[in-house]
């Protein structure tokens, strides 16, 4: 055999490992760290919680005029999984990683009043991206959530 | 049996020692049965020498030595990690067009195989870092409301309900977006 063409076998080998590891990486179970920032927005006071400075922008969509960080929680989901969030007020969140593809996450959302559910979404993330989820009145204001994924 | 043509054409290599047997063999059983040929040997032969002993007494005055410790040094000299590289890819580009199509084909099986997900990927390439899309709501009957902010790129999903949970009347829990 030539020493060209044992190159370009070589060459030939690398490219189709390098090209399977990758597909097998984009398609691996992989786990999520889901992020979820608890806030408390209100009309009471003018007070902006430091602390979400990264979520300025999207929060003063919401339009009231204080933001409090009242508690912030990550947990690592797996493929096919889920995660239980305790949330004031007597609730919870439960969150499930239904697929992970094309830098996308994809998770069910479950927001719960004790055993009751309120609200049941699915939602499609960017990786490292969020979405909010707003309502629930407490504590003179409303809980404001700030839900993230990272896949590792 | 060669013919005369052929059999000259042959000569010279013939000479040098450079046919394989059998056609050494027919050059010379040709030149035996051949007087023309043999001349043409003959002639050839007298050019050799003549070469040979001009190039023997002009050999004597080259100074060989620094060219072969040059050689030498150059054979034994071990190459830098770069200039290896450059040789290995410069085989590699030069090299046969198999060893580009082999990895060109396994790419577009590849692409074949996983065509999902390059058709998904197109699909939500405008969504790509970007917006957080909303595939469902439920929300057991109340009122919700769905929000997506080009600026922020925010998506918001905002649910209403008052302290006792049930009550979607009071203004307290509304945003004003």
């Amino acid at each position: 055999m030539s020493q060209r063409l044992k190159q370009g076998l070589l060459f030939s080998s690398l490219t189709f490992f390098v090209a399977a590891y990758l597909r097998a990486a984009e398609n691996s179970p992989q786990t999520v760290s889901v992020k979820i920032e608890t806030i408390l927005a209100s009309n009471q006071s003018g007070e902006f919680d430091s602390r979400l400075k990264a979520l300025e922008k999207q929060l003063r969509v919401l339009k009231y005029r204080s933001y409090r960080l009242l508690k912030e929680e990550s947990q690592n989901v797996p493929s096919q999984g889920s995660a239980s969030f305790e949330i004031p007020g007597g609730r919870s969140l439960i969150v499930w990683l239904q697929d992970f593809r094309n830098q996308q996450v994809a998770l069910k959302v479950r927001l719960q009043g004790g055993q009751k559910p309120l609200l049941d979404t699915t939602i499609r993330l960017p990786n490292k991206g969020n979405f909010i989820l707003g309502g629930p009145p407490h504590d003179g204001g409303v809980l404001v959530l700030s839900i993230s994924a990272n896949a590792q | 049996m060669k013919n005369c043509d052929s059999t000259r054409e042959s000569l010279g290599a013939w000479l040098d020692g450079e046919l394989d047997r059998a056609e050494s063999e027919a050059v010379r059983v040709h030149l035996e049965g051949c007087v023309a040929c043999k001349e043409e040997r003959r002639q050839l032969e007298k050019l050799q020498a003549a070469l040979k002993s001009v190039l023997d007494s002009e050999a004597s005055r080259i100074a060989f030595p620094p060219f072969w410790s040059s050689v030498q040094q150059r054979i034994t000299e071990k190459s830098a990690w770069r200039e290896d590289l450059v040789d290995w890819l410069r085989s590699v580009f030069s090299g046969p067009r198999i060893a580009w199509a082999i990895p060109a084909v396994i790419l577009l099986l590849l692409g074949v195989l996983s065509g999902d997900s390059l058709v998904s990927g197109f699909r939500n390439f405008g969504q790509r870092n970007n917006f957080a899309s909303v595939e469902s709501i439920d929300a057991y009957g109340r009122n919700v409301a769905l929000l997506r902010e080009d600026e922020t790129k925010t998506t918001v999903i905002w649910l209403y309900q008052n302290q006792e949970g049930e009550d979607e009347s009071t203004t307290e829990t509304r945003p004003s977006f």
